[in-house]
């Protein structure tokens, strides 16, 4: 075997090291999942909870939408990167009560690769909700 | 004038070679990157079910809550004891990693109750949508049709070295029983001396990596290699 065909075959073994072992680093996505914040916020009208979780979804994650109408349950979707589809979702749900409304917030991430795992999704979401609300 | 025109193209050939090392080196990285490029996964999240119940108690609506999540996902907790908000998680037995969750919330009306359900799962790592576990939970909660979920996959078992479809195990020579292999799930083997080799199997075919390469075949039971310069016998 001459010095030039060792050559190549070490580059080959070093690619093919390289390539394989970039699998064995990469660690296993998991679902996160969480229960926010759930609060009744007095003398409110449900539609100003309605116009708070638009904005909040929309500067936190995009394209918000309220399901079947008026129902007040938001829904939106982190931006697909590009390898994955979205990678966070989350949703804020709005009930009248009496004068005031009540709001909850649920969020879920895929965690590697979105950044932020579904607690801290929820904490963006809570802030920008109640900077909205304000 | 011989001498320098040589080197001229022995020095040429050389390049030439650490090219194609090069281009080898490149197909190898990318080979193997496409091997294993990871399918497109994504967070699918299922919102907007819900169901009031003119008559029950908060507690009446926890209780089913957490019943109807524990037909589906394991070990269903309260976000806070009497807040009615109801969380559980399950989880790819083969990745070993979560890959569905549901939240099942009661609140309290003067007359019963009001129940929302959301469900989320990552695809393609779970074999359902969210929808689909979403409304089976609340099927359940409330009746309606129960549509059976695709089983989630179980892990691969590890082969135990009696399985006849590779070679992990412990092998012994025919013509000299102290000559022994441990053939490991790695591809490696180790001999009764320490010396190590590789194996890989292809078929019926296997190549053995120990002093030198061997081709040898794999008797259609699975206990036997033979081949030039090696026949051993598997012992379980």
């Amino acid at each position: 075997m001459t010095r030039i065909s060792r050559c190549r075959i070490a580059l080959l073994a070093v690619g093919l090291i390289v390539a394989f072992g970039s699998l064995c680093t990469r660690a296993p996505a998991a679902l996160d999942m969480n229960v926010g914040v759930s609060k009744v916020v007095a003398n409110q009208p449900v539609s100003a909870c309605n116009a708070s979780a638009k904005t909040a979804l929309n500067s936190v994650l995009q394209n918000a939408v309220q399901l079947g109408g008026d129902t007040g349950e938001w829904l939106a979707f982190a931006a697909p990167d590009s390898a994955n589809g979205s990678t966070a979702a989350a949703a804020i749900h709005c009930y009248p009560v009496g004068g005031s409304y009540l709001v909850t917030f649920t969020c879920a991430a895929q965690v590697p690769p979105s950044p932020d795992s579904a607690a801290a999704l929820c904490t963006k979401l809570t802030a920008a909700f109640d900077s909205g609300a304000r | 004038m011989h001498k320098i025109n040589r080197s001229v193209r022995l020095g040429g050939a050389i390049i030439l070679n650490l090219k194609r090392g090069v281009w080898l080196f490149a197909l190898a990285i990318l080979l193997g990157s496409l091997s294993h490029t990871a399918a497109v996964a994504s967070v699918d999240l299922s919102s907007g079910i819900r169901y009031v119940s003119d008559s029950g108690t908060l507690s009446d609506c926890s209780a089913k809550a957490k019943a109807a999540l524990e037909s589906y996902l394991p070990g269903a907790t309260e976000s806070s004891p009497g807040s009615g908000e109801w969380f559980a998680m399950g989880q790819n037995i083969a990745t070993g990693a979560a890959s569905s969750g549901a939240t099942v919330r009661c609140y309290p009306l003067p007359k019963g109750y009001v129940v929302t359900f959301i469900c989320a799962v990552q695809l393609p790592a779970n074999p359902y949508p969210a929808h689909a576990l979403c409304l089976n939970i609340a099927h359940k909660f409330y009746g309606g049709a129960i549509t059976p979920l695709a089983a989630m996959p179980t892990a691969t078992p590890v082969p135990t070295g009696c399985a006849t479809t590779n070679l992990v195990g412990n092998w012994v020579s025919d013509t000299d029983p102290k000559l022994t292999f441990n053939m490991q799930l790695n591809g490696d083997l180790t001999d009764n001396e320490g010396v190590s080799g590789n194996w890989i199997i292809d078929g019926e075919t296997v190549t053995l990596t120990y002093y030198g390469n061997h081709t040898l075949k794999l008797s259609p039971d699975g206990k036997h290699l033979s081949g030039p310069g090696y026949n051993l016998t598997r012992k379980c």
